[in-house]
């Protein structure tokens, strides 16, 4: 008889799923794009909207520095909180949603979030705001997955296919990461960790000059 | 790239120069970023513009655009006088040492050796000619010298200038001097534009040589014929021979001569220039007519400066062809309703075969799809061209008979000819098996670690001399055996330079392991001998056969045999043309004249006083033809601009979105040119220059070429062209235009 294979999923199936997590590394975004055209060309978001905006401080001069900003998938996320139609929640692994259904508009979402990732469209000719539209973490969203419904309110649902967000799979540097709290946190330490040292450790000079 | 990509990753110091990796090459910064972090290699950025990569660079120096050579030669005085240099590699490994020393001398460098002088009073003249402090220049040379292996990246920053063969040799003069060549982590690393460049450039697409840089003598050709399996003789017939009178010098006193020149075996045009063979008087031209007809393949005519003139070209030719996944420039921008025709090609994704990459390195390429809607391979398009020029049989076989198996017998009859840098190891069956087991490939070094291709580096870059060769990641190392990888530099100019002194590396310097210890020539017939057996013999006593020979540092046969700094034709810096001037104009380049000193006048400065430079935006490559028709890259960047820094702006009353006429100096014309374009207000440039993205077109003179277009087909991203207003200018050597380095006026439009 063929062993039994105990994966991961049988000993973790008592504590809570996985959180799904995003890093921004801002020692190495090169801000080429290719995130953003990466996941407009995945959910064919529309004109004018942004699920992910790289941005640059300091253009120019010493200190730039490039942000790619996607929806960072808060724990206790504030646009959850602000939401007054409970349309945004947070699902069990961590990534937060928005069923487009339930959305009113209000932008209360957009003041809430200390990121900017709720996108509105405009609705009409005098600029009113449509229903909100953000990252899905290549998610998906509260329709079934992979339906036409799904694709056309939420887009792409690579996280169902077994697949990382679109954004982060493209990055050519790893500046932007995705994957599992644990695993996302273990990328974290181990460049903190390299980073350390003579040339680029603040203070070292001073320190050890002998 | 005399080593791999992933190279870098060993380097304990990058130094890009004239290149803006984060722009241009976005991929290949994940391993300067690793070597910067993990090694703690400085990272060092020379570049006119705080680009992208100097904003993540540790230290950024803003040269004075097409100063490369005295700011390395500052470096290199910098490394002498601190004992710094290789002596080893300088005596053993190069030719011409001796001349550099006193090339250096006219930078107002006192002998490194012998003076006893502050080193920042040394570097006055280059600081002054460079516009980088001497505290800087030390610096570089000190983190460079200090972090051995240390790697030289760079681009098209250092090519496009009327001396662009000297800046890019002072790159490799630099290495030669740190003794950075044939070792992990150093080199010379050039990162080659596009797809498969490298590829184009072996297999021949310059006009002064056959595939494998065999060159267009009739030898060349003798060559090529025995792979082809075609006759000499009608090769010969296809060319015509010019007669003409040239005076020499017989017995003191002067004649006239009848002179026969083939054809076969000159030098054609350069794509840099090949419209003045369409508008210039035949009598100026190297060639007995004039061109009739142009066909453009994967190639758009916006990149090309002096547009107004291949506009010009471009009406006046009888047959114009544009071959092209997209509708591009070619096609929409002379004004003319017959003899276009627009062939539509296949997308790299609809047809496979062999490329080659960058650092040399071969990869097999797999059709994903099959030709959409009316497209056509390029190899389906080229055999039908052959076909009904009726030599169509003769063009699809060789030596070993009529291809059999499309691609791949073209990937057989390429390594079959190309024997001189040695891609005789590169079979179908070798390339697709690394796909295969692409995941046994460390990648710190591209060697596979295991399974069938176990010892080969990946994508067998050339040399690889047999199917058993693993292919060479790192050029001229002499510290692993020629069957390893090994090898030192091509004794390519024979045994004795004109001056009698040795071309071949000293005593003891071979690559280890051969039963040669010391420098040898190339094995006889190495190049030509298409049974290979020449080659087989050499690996068999463990030499490598291109030789062991010596670096030039000066090399006879060019215009400045050691590199000297030259002011660019249009120089905003006067003052610096009487001592550094550029060359004589020529009657003769490449078929065309071409100007050089009649046109580097020094009042220009006073018309045109910001200096003009032009590169890439990271959205688009090339002519944009692809780019500018994918919505979403023309989002991000909507609009053809100029980046202006916010003093010069200021001082020109423009505001960050304003329209801004751009006008440069009249060269060839009657009048200045110019292009309207928004201004983008950053501190990316400096207060005395403008920068402009080359990839824009679809708007000629303010007009908008968008009716011209089939319904439906015109880009979403049109605006006018930076190459408009490129200066005229071309390097010495290559023909290479000089639209780094030029002169403009801005005004508020």
């Amino acid at each position: 008889m063929a062993q039994q294979v105990t994966g991961p999923a049988a000993g973790a199936s008592q504590s809570a799923p996985p959180r799904m997590k995003f890093y921004v590394d801002t020692k190495r975004c090169i801000e080429c794009g290719g995130c953003e055209v990466a996941c407009k060309n995945e959910n064919e978001v529309p004109k004018g909207i942004f699920r992910i905006r790289v941005v640059t401080v300091n253009e120019g001069v010493t200190g730039e520095t490039n942000v790619p900003i996607p929806c960072m998938h808060c724990s206790n996320a504030p646009c959850v909180a602000a939401c007054p139609v409970d349309a945004l929640y947070t699902r069990a692994d961590g990534i937060v949603h928005v069923n487009k259904e339930t959305c009113i508009g209000c932008g209360y979402c957009l003041y809430a979030c200390p990121f900017g990732a709720p996108q509105f469209p405009k609705a009409n000719v005098f600029g009113t705001r449509g229903v909100m539209d953000k990252c899905t973490y290549c998610a998906g969203g509260p329709a079934e997955a992979f339906s036409g419904k799904e694709h056309t309110l939420y887009g792409a649902n690579r996280v169902a296919e077994g697949k990382l967000p679109a954004c982060a799979s493209f990055c050519a540097t790893k500046a932007l990461v995705a994957g599992d709290a644990e695993f996302v946190d273990s990328v974290v330490k181990q460049r903190a960790a390299t980073r350390g040292g003579p040339a680029n450790t603040w203070g070292w000079d001073q320190a050890y000059k002998s | 790239m005399t080593n791999s990509m992933n190279d870098i990753r060993n380097s304990k110091c990058v130094m890009v120069i004239g290149e803006n990796v984060c722009t241009s090459h976005p991929i290949a910064m994940q391993h300067i970023l690793t070597a910067k972090e993990v090694n703690k290699a400085p990272f060092i950025v020379v570049d006119p513009r705080f680009s992208q990569t100097a904003g993540l660079a540790d230290y950024h120096v803003r040269l004075r655009s097409g100063t490369d050579v005295a700011l390395i030669y500052g470096m290199i005085h910098v490394i002498l006088k601190n004992n710094w240099e290789d002596k080893k590699m300088l005596a053993e490994r190069t030719y011409g040492y001796k001349d550099l020393l006193a090339e250096l001398s006219k930078y107002g460098l006192p002998d490194a050796k012998a003076s006893k002088t502050d080193l920042k009073e040394d570097l006055k003249a280059v600081s002054d000619m460079t516009g980088v402090a001497p505290e800087d220049v030390i610096k570089l040379a000190t983190l460079m010298a200090k972090n051995r292996p240390s790697t030289v990246i760079w681009a098209m920053g250092g090519t496009q200038h009327n001396h662009g063969t000297g800046v890019v040799r002072t790159y490799c003069l630099l290495q030669l001097v740190l003794g950075n060549m044939g070792v992990s982590g150093g080199g010379t690393n050039v990162f080659r534009g596009h797809d498969n460049v490298q590829g184009a450039t072996d297999l021949g697409v310059t006009s002064d040589s056959l595939p494998g840089y065999y060159g267009v003598a009739e030898s060349a050709f003798k060559h090529w014929a025995g792979v082809w399996d075609v006759d000499l003789e009608w090769i010969k017939g296809r060319f015509t021979t010019v007669k003409s009178k040239a005076k020499q010098m017989v017995d003191g006193k002067e004649v006239e001569v009848d002179v026969e020149t083939k054809l076969m075996e000159k030098p054609g045009l350069t794509v840099a220039r090949w419209y003045e063979a369409v508008l210039m008087d035949q009598k100026v031209l190297g060639q007995p007519t004039n061109v009739k007809a142009a066909i453009y393949w994967g190639h758009s005519s916006n990149c090309e400066s002096q547009m107004d003139r291949v506009k010009q070209a471009l009406e006046k030719v009888e047959l114009l062809v544009d071959i092209d996944p997209f509708i591009t420039t070619t096609t929409m921008l002379p004004d003319r309703k017959d003899g276009v025709y627009m062939l539509p090609a296949a997308t790299a994704y609809e047809q496979s075969g062999s490329v080659t990459n960058s650092n040399r390195g071969v990869q097999w390429r797999n059709a994903i799809v099959k030709p959409v809607f009316e497209s056509r391979t390029d190899l389906d398009i080229l055999m039908d061209f052959a076909n009904r020029m009726g030599f169509g049989k003769d063009f699809a076989k060789n030596k070993n008979g009529p291809w059999k198996q499309i691609p791949e017998d073209l990937t057989r009859e390429i390594s079959m000819g190309m024997l001189s840098i040695g891609m005789r190891g590169h079979t179908p069956e070798r390339l697709k098996r690394q796909h295969d087991w692409a995941h046994t490939f460390a990648v710190n070094n591209t060697r596979s670690e295991s399974g069938p291709t176990k010892g080969e580096q990946w994508g067998l870059p050339w040399p690889c001399w047999s199917s058993k060769h693993p292919g060479t990641a790192i050029l001229y190392r002499t510290t692993v055996p020629v069957m390893q990888g090994g090898g030192g530099f091509r004794a390519r100019w024979g045994d004795k330079a004109p001056d009698g002194e040795s071309m071949l590396s000293a005593k003891g310097s071979a690559p280890v392991g051969g039963s040669i210890k010391d420098g040898y020539d190339a094995y006889k017939g190495y190049a030509t001998d298409l049974t290979g057996k020449a080659i087989d013999e050499a690996l068999a006593k463990g030499l490598n056969p291109y030789g062991n020979g010596r670096a030039r540092i000066s090399a006879w046969g060019i215009p400045d045999p050691v590199p000297t700094h030259r002011e660019a034709i249009h120089s905003p810096r006067p003052d610096l043309v009487a001592k550094w001037p550029t060359y004589d104009d020529m009657k003769e380049q490449f078929r065309v004249p071409t100007l050089f000193k009649s046109l580097q006048k020094p009042d220009w400065v006073k018309k045109y006083p910001v200096i003009l430079s032009s590169g890439r935006q990271v959205e688009f490559e090339g002519g944009g033809a692809t780019e500018r028709n994918a919505w979403w890259l023309v989002e991000l960047q909507p609009e053809m601009y100029v980046e202006i820094h916010p003093k010069l702006a200021a001082d020109n009353g423009i505001q960050h979105g304003d329209w801004v006429r751009v006008t440069t100096p009249e060269d060839l014309d009657a009048k200045p040119s110019s292009i309207k374009v928004k201004a983008k207000v950053t501190r990316r440039v400096s207060p005395d220059m403008v920068y402009l993205p080359f990839h824009w077109a679809g708007v000629w003179d303010g007009k908008s070429l968008a009716d011209k277009f089939p319904d439906g087909m015109a880009p979403y991203g049109t605006g006018e062209s930076a190459n408009v207003v490129t200066n005229y200018g071309y390097d010495r050597v290559t023909q290479m235009q000089e639209t780094k380095t030029g002169l403009c006026r801005i005004e508020k439009a």
